[in-house]
């Protein structure tokens, strides 16, 4: 509690205060509301065929979403299988394994992280064009892809992309656990590996579940890279949806297909604009949504909110 | 007390497990930073820095794309900074319950998690199908400063968060109102915080290139805007993006890693200028 109570006088810093945050509370809502808005030729056209519609064909007025969101599952998919024991295995390396003197050696490694998730997604598709994808072409060799430009490459570029934000959430969830749990674990005999499992690791499950699911968050709504790298050729909805195949071919993501040039062929033709919109919609909706639970598992209720 | 053999072991693999991932995240984080800098840094002569675009981007400067950089992100700055303290206001002074600033701060997370293509988008719909605009800079800078929002709120409440208590308390008993208590203690205390802040929003803006894509970046051709409504602007994330697009000439390829380490210069300097206040002010917030 600050300052004197109000004394019925205007207040400008707080209605300045205040209306910037309605302001930008009114932003951020309105662009849903945009979306939703912009999509209704679609919705009347198609109503909820679209969320279960397995084709998207613009010129014969096919709008589904499930080719899209299909492509955005693997690759994130790919992206966590690939960060998460990652990033998680070298969390637990410089927070709890690095003897206790070398606190410089993790504050650098932290700032080195930190600076790395940085680096724009552009400059990490570049990577992916000139390196990853060459890399990829011939690992899958075997399986005799058109070109390297497929989900996997797509995939494998998100996970090194997010791997920084993993690590970083991470190694904050690990710190917040009070130093004595480790002591008095050390204390009672057990091994290093042990605190780790059975006494830190549990404690520290939702920040690391936190960890991931903002990895997840960021995977399912990054554009630039992986419309780079991915093809950009829409997935038939894949009859063998167990299959790995897909991931030796090239895809189409949420976001690649809004970010392409079907965006702009859209303008003019009110349905595929409510298609487009549609699909903003849906990754809107989505991400705001694994994110929120995201957000809420690292920022606990109660005393320090 | 006497451990088993089978412990040892368990213990012994577990060590060597996380140790293989954190040799192999350094390898990697290493290799990327490696290859920006073995591959740009032949590229940038001065003259990179102060020659136009020219050859469809195979030989000349990214003079136009520097520039048009810094007007977007200072644009979105501008944007941005007040409505983040208002937002970083709101949560520190104005909001009693701890219920409710909690859900402030979570939506800010949600908020900063959303993809930028999303702004792109919506930007198409306002600026090109309500108002009519062409390219602009201004619909640039302004998505671009939407976008930094939550993060530069979110820098300045953990900054406020970190001040200690008593010079509230201080304030409070010299009579001060809750205005002035603002004024002149918490915003003049937070300087640095909102100087970190916004280098962080300045370093993410700097590197987007979804929110510019529709509505305010174009190829080449474009030195300083001449107006508000039909002047887009060149930025170094969309001439990387385009450029990469088609890579297979090689003296497009070496232009390409030249922007690349000019933009990632760019984008770490920030973050890096912002480095010794973050790391004085997580320092002051173990030691209140």
């Amino acid at each position: 509690m600050i300052g004197r109570r109000w004394d019925g006088r205007l207040e400008m810093t707080a209605v300045f205060s205040w209306g910037f945050t309605s302001l930008a509370v009114a932003t951020f809502l309105g662009m849903l509301v945009l979306f939703a808005a912009q999509s209704l030729p679609l919705w009347r056209h198609a109503g909820a065929g679209f969320l279960s519609g397995t084709t998207w064909f613009f010129r014969a007025g096919q709008f589904g979403v499930l080719p899209m969101v299909y492509g955005t599952a693997i690759v994130s998919a790919v992206a966590l299988l690939f960060a998460t024991p990652l990033g998680i295995g070298a969390a637990i390396f410089t927070a709890e394994l690095l003897p206790r003197g070398a606190r410089r050696t993790r504050l650098a490694v932290k700032t080195a992280v930190e600076l790395l998730a940085g680096i724009p997604s552009v400059v990490y598709g570049l990577l992916g064009v000139l390196l990853l994808r060459d890399f990829v072409l011939r690992l899958l060799a075997p399986w005799d892809p058109l070109s390297g430009d497929t989900l996997l490459t797509g995939g494998l570029l998100l996970g090194i992309m997010v791997l920084p934000t993993i690590i970083s959430l991470s190694d904050d969830a690990l710190g917040g656990i009070a130093g004595s749990q480790r002591l008095a674990a050390r204390a009672l005999g057990l091994t290093r590996a042990e605190t780790v499992l059975k006494v830190i690791l549990p404690q520290a499950l939702p920040g690391l579940a936190s960890a991931v699911l903002l990895g997840l968050g960021r995977a399912l709504g990054e554009t630039i890279a992986v419309f780079l790298v991915i093809g950009r050729q829409d997935n038939q909805w894949p009859e063998r949806l167990l299959s790995l195949r897909p991931l030796t071919e090239a895809g189409q993501t949420l976001t690649s297909k809004l970010g392409g040039s079907e965006t702009f062929l859209a303008l003019d033709d009110p349905l595929h604009w409510g298609a487009i919109t549609g699909l903003a919609l849906v990754l809107y909706a989505g991400v705001a949504l694994v994110s929120w639970i995201g957000a809420r598992l690292a920022l606990p209720g109660g005393g320090r909110a | 007390m006497r451990r088993s053999v089978g412990r040892g072991w368990i213990d012994r693999a577990f060590w060597l497990a996380c140790a293989l991932c954190a040799a192999c995240v350094g390898v990697l984080l290493a290799g990327i930073a490696g290859a920006i800098l073995w591959r740009g840094l032949p590229v940038l002569r001065p003259g990179f820095l102060t020659a136009v675009s020219s050859e469809a981007g195979a030989s000349g400067g990214v003079r136009d794309e520097i520039v048009g950089t810094l007007i977007l992100i200072t644009t979105a700055l501008l944007v941005s900074a007040p409505l983040a303290t208002g937002v970083a206001l709101v949560h520190a002074v104005y909001l009693r319950s701890l219920p409710a600033r909690r859900r402030l701060l979570v939506a800010l997370y949600t908020a900063n998690a959303l993809p930028s293509i999303l702004f792109g988008i919506a930007g198409m719909v306002v600026f090109s199908r309500f108002f009519g605009w062409g390219k602009s800079w201004l619909a640039g800078g302004l998505l671009l400063g939407l976008m930094i929002l939550p993060t530069l709120s979110v820098a300045l409440i953990e900054r406020l968060r970190s001040l200690p208590r008593k010079y509230r308390e201080a304030a409070s008993a010299l009579g001060l109102t809750r205005a002035q208590t603002v004024w002149s203690v918490l915003l003049p205390q937070c300087a640095g915080g909102l100087l970190s802040g916004a280098l962080l929003g300045l370093a993410r803006a700097a590197g987007e290139t979804a929110p510019i894509l529709f509505a305010a970046a174009v190829f080449s051709g474009a030195g300083l805007p001449s107006g508000l409504r039909d002047s887009p602007v060149a930025a170094l994330p969309y001439h990387i993006f385009v450029l990469a697009q088609d890579s297979f000439d090689p003296s497009v390829e070496s232009h390409l890693w030249g922007a690349a380490c000019v933009l990632v210069g760019l984008v770490l300097g920030l973050s890096l200028l912002a480095l010794p206040a973050r790391l004085r002010a997580h320092e002051e917030a173990q030691n209140a």
